[in-house]
């Protein structure tokens, strides 16, 4: 069929061993004492690489269709929102008494 | 131009003008009859259908559970029902009413309908998905069901932590049945989404997509990306009874405010999912009853975006007594004033489309004036409350609940009649009587007032809700509440009298019999099986009221991939590609 | 002159409300994404439980994140990723024609699907017998915080939810099996391969955050 992108098998092959690799960055990583919250962010951001990794070049987002990445793109937003504003509540509670 | 990977001929296909079949004598209806056909069709208008039977039997529930709130509040002691089954019954209403009638109502019953009709496709992207939302619509109802029979449920719709982990009755058959619920939401969703984006008749660019999907798709997104937090909320709510999951109970080390975030995070834009199919209605009716192109299209298919956005920012302004923090208020309050600019602009655009209008005033156009005022009052009130230290004193007051009912029943109940009212002819190819319409509407807008106006003016002076008893000095308008409710129960019983009456013995209707310019108006009526018999073309706007019929009529004659296919294509000449 | 634009195509797949195979192949392709995007709301609701009652307890986090072996917890993220590989493998012999390769890579797909529940069955079956357990049947007293049962509770719901979604690859896949073994799949139609394999890959992604937000908190 026309406009399906089809992947080398030797390209499978180097994006599941850049995720192994990328795993065992994040074992590594753990082994080095970093500071808070550096460490949450790091382990993150590896985990973000990764996932992008596997959206682009596994889900093959990267030859696809540009509303298919916007709507992960989205989806990934709304998340944010859920947790942001909910932890502009959770972090900020410092009235033992309601204030009216 | 050149498509790179075929070697391309250009077809050259004739346009032409197929005019509907009036009076037809086969149609989707009378074609794949019986029970067993129903039961497993796939066509959208047969599912459309049975969604709107059921919506339509949870509504005479839900309105029946009200009356009995409304007789029980005529004294302020006990009248007739004891406390714990007042509980019961208010929080029944509440489910029934906004699960499984409002969310489905216009997106499911009237949506599934009329979004192929409106895009000249055959079907919705995928039939069989949409076969199985109903059914899961139905499971989920059956769970709920269940749920009243074995123990009820008092803990409000919201279902509250930590009394709705720690209350006895059949708090989990309801979670479950409202989760499962959720499912066909978010199916329905999707279907609508894939179909609008995959499945257009050519012609229909963006900019001519009829308003009506504008709003469906404003929903579509809102209930994908709603409902699933939703389904998880509940999911953990069903744990924290069934395990013990303590991250909703203080006692077991958890925060109940927590559980009202996520809660609200789908529950406020639901109430989005509620309203938004009836702007797209509104729009549809006003223009079409004006005679007149639609004032500010895109400011209008836009806002209905920008609602679906703002509507996931605001969620906590419904805990602002919860404990939230003040900063988080603040923000809530902030963001909900914004909320109502999109809506605004609506309305003033409806107003200009009407202006200078020839406005023929139909059943369906006068139920979209009473939408006008009655959604008018609801969200201004909305916005009141949404001011933080006004909320403060109004949260949990009828004035609460007067709010929400002007714009879920004065608004959304209001759209979605215009809806059924307009759209009747095309699903059944019958005409109802306009006077006892017209009629039962006048009804419908004083009982709605006189139910619900009292009911700011209680809640301002204190009078709190989801009670059973109150002070004597509301008794007068709880009385005049509740006489307003009975003649509202009556305004519906005739509107199911006439129209049960125009299946059998309505005037027959044309094809077009509103002269609107829309898609869905140039098959016949009832709309046939595979609701065009041609590809439509689309090459003038929806509401294009100065260019003449006919050119709303245009096709091409093309053979369907499975049936009928002795069909042939009929085009005049084939070229090769000139790169 | 027009010749032959497409070689004759089984075109039996084709629904009679898409005009062609390429217009249903993207709508089943588009309706997959924008299921994920429920799949990652519905996910997220318990990422957001996960990040607050972490912000409000860190120690515990800390605490309780020694309760989980790395190691298991690495070797999975290395089988599913391996799994991503092989069902990725496995559109690509379905875009090739290549109906035993795609059943082979299937396999391949849903074996390593069942070692990491087998991973999980023992990783739960260890915890059970400590006492760790979710909700109110926890009683481990190695953890010296009164909030345990909370960091267990987003643990077993988080894993539990993200398990029950590698059942249901498990039996899609084995549903691609029986498809593929009747051949009903070719290089004119694999799309139940390619949204199967969405929906795979997605429930790789989820593991590749549970991984470090739970058991590598140091």
């Amino acid at each position: 069929m026309s406009g399906h992108h089809i992947s080398s098998a030797k390209f499978l092959w180097s994006v599941a061993i850049s995720l192994f690799t990328l795993t065992f960055i994040t074992v590594a990583v753990t082994w080095i004492q970093i500071p808070e919250p550096w460490n949450v962010v790091v382990a993150i951001s590896i985990a973000v690489v990764k996932a992008l990794i596997v959206a682009a070049f596994f889900m093959n987002l990267y030859w696809d269709s540009k509303f298919n990445v916007m709507l992960f793109i989205m989806s990934v937003v709304f998340f944010g929102l859920l947790i942001g504003i909910t932890l502009l509540d959770t972090m900020y509670r410092t009235d033992p008494i309601p204030s009216f | 131009m050149a498509t790179e990977e075929s070697k391309a001929n250009v077809k050259r296909v004739q346009v032409k003008r197929f005019k509907p079949e009036e009076y037809p004598e086969k149609h989707y209806l009378n074609q794949e009859t019986g029970l067993w056909a129903w039961l497993t069709t796939v066509d959208h208008k047969k599912i459309g259908l049975m969604y709107l039977m059921s919506v339509a039997f949870f509504f005479f529930i839900g309105g029946m559970l009200a009356l009995l709130i409304r007789t029980e509040l005529l004294t302020p002691a006990r009248t007739f029902m004891d406390a714990d089954v007042y509980n019961q019954v208010f929080t029944l209403h509440g489910a029934i009413m906004i699960f499984f009638f409002l969310i489905p109502s216009v997106p499911a019953a009237l949506g599934n309908f009329i979004l192929p009709l409106q895009l000249g496709a055959k079907d919705v992207a995928f039939p069989r998905l949409n076969l199985a939302s109903f059914y899961i619509y139905v499971i989920g109802a059956l769970f709920t069901i269940t749920a009243i029979f074995t123990g009820g449920v008092d803990t409000g719709w919201t279902f509250y932590t930590p009394y709705s982990a720690t209350t006895g009755g059949s708090v989990m058959m309801m979670t479950m049945g409202v989760f499962i619920l959720g499912f066909s939401s978010i199916l329905t969703g999707l279907n609508f989404i894939v179909t609008i984006h995959k499945l257009r008749s050519p012609g229909i660019t963006w900019n001519r997509l009829p308003l009506n999907l504008w709003g469906l798709y404003a929903t579509s997104i809102i209930q994908i990306l709603a409902t699933p937090v939703l389904a998880i909320t509940l999911l953990l709510l069903t744990m924290e009874r069934a395990l013990g999951i303590g991250i909703f109970d203080p006692a077991l080390g958890g925060d109940p405010v927590l559980y009202q975030h996520f809660f609200w995070f789908y529950s406020h834009p639901a109430v989005y999912i509620m309203i938004v199919p009836g702007f797209g209605i509104i729009s549809e009716v006003i223009s079409t009853f004006s005679r007149k192109v639609i004032f500010g299209y895109w400011a209008i298919a836009l806002s209905s975006l920008a609602i679906a956005f703002i509507g996931f920012l605001v969620w906590g302004h419904h805990m602002f007594t919860a404990g939230q923090s003040s900063l988080a208020s603040m923000v809530f309050s902030f963001l909900t004033f914004l909320v109502g600019i999109p809506t605004g602009i609506k309305i003033f655009n409806w107003l200009a489309t009407m202006y200078r209008g020839s406005i023929d005033m139909k059943t369906p156009m006068l139920y979209a004036m009473v939408f006008l005022f009655l959604f008018t009052i609801g969200g201004f009130t909305g916005i009141m409350l949404g001011a933080l230290s006004v909320d403060v004193h109004l949260h949990d007051t009828y004035y609460v609940v007067a709010h929400f009912h002007y714009v879920m029943m004065g608004g959304m109940v209001m759209a979605f009649l215009a809806g059924l009212h307009y759209w009747w002819p095309k699903m059944f190819g019958r005409m109802y009587s306009e006077f006892w319409a017209k009629l039962s509407c006048g009804l419908v807008f004083i009982g709605f007032n006189m139910t619900f106006l009292p009911q700011f003016i209680m809640g301002a002076q204190g009078m709190p809700r989801r009670y059973f008893n109150y002070i004597d000095q509301f008794q007068s308008f709880h009385q005049f509440s509740t006489l307003g409710a009975y003649v509202m129960g009556v305004a519906f019983f005739i509107m199911a009298g006439y129209l049960f009456h125009s299946l059998r013995k309505g005037k027959r209707a044309a094809a077009n019999p509103w002269g609107s310019r829309a898609l869905e108006w140039q098959t016949s009526s009832p709309a046939p099986l595979h609701n065009f018999e041609h590809t439509p073309v689309i090459i003038n706007g929806p509401y294009d009221y100065h260019k003449p019929m006919s050119e709303f009529q245009l096709g091409i004659a093309t053979p369907h991939n499975d049936h009928h296919a002795d069909e042939n294509v009929s085009h005049t000449e084939s070229e090769k590609e000139q790169v | 002159m027009s010749e032959p634009s497409v070689i004759e195509e089984n075109k039996s797949h084709v629904l009679h409300h898409f005009i062609d195979s390429d217009q249903q192949f993207e709508a089943s392709k588009l309706g997959m994404w924008v299921f994920l995007v429920t799949e990652i709301l519905f996910f997220g609701g318990l990422f957001a439980a996960y990040i607050v009652y972490r912000a409000w307890y860190p120690d515990l986090y800390l605490q309780a994140s020694e309760e989980l072996n790395t190691f298991w917890g690495a070797v999975n993220t290395a089988v599913l990723i391996g799994s991503s590989l092989t069902v990725a493998m496995a559109i690509r012999s379905a875009q090739l024609n290549q109906i035993k390769g795609l059943i082979t890579n299937l396999y391949i797909t849903i074996g390593l699907a069942l070692t990491f529940m087998v991973i999980k069955y023992f990783e739960y079956a260890h915890k059970f017998e400590i006492g760790i357990l979710p909700g109110s049947y926890y009683s481990y007293e190695g953890i010296a915080h009164e909030k345990a049962n909370i960091f267990f509770s987003i643990y077993y719901m988080m894993t539990g939810l993200h398990g029950i979604h590698v059942l249901i690859g498990i039996g899609l896949m084995i549903w691609l099996v029986v498809k593929a073994k009747k051949n009903v799949l070719h290089s004119g139609y694999y799309t139940p391969v390619e949204i199967t394999g969405l929906y795979w890959h997605l429930v790789d992604v989820i593991w590749i955050f549970l991984f470090p937000l739970l058991y590598l908190i140091d």
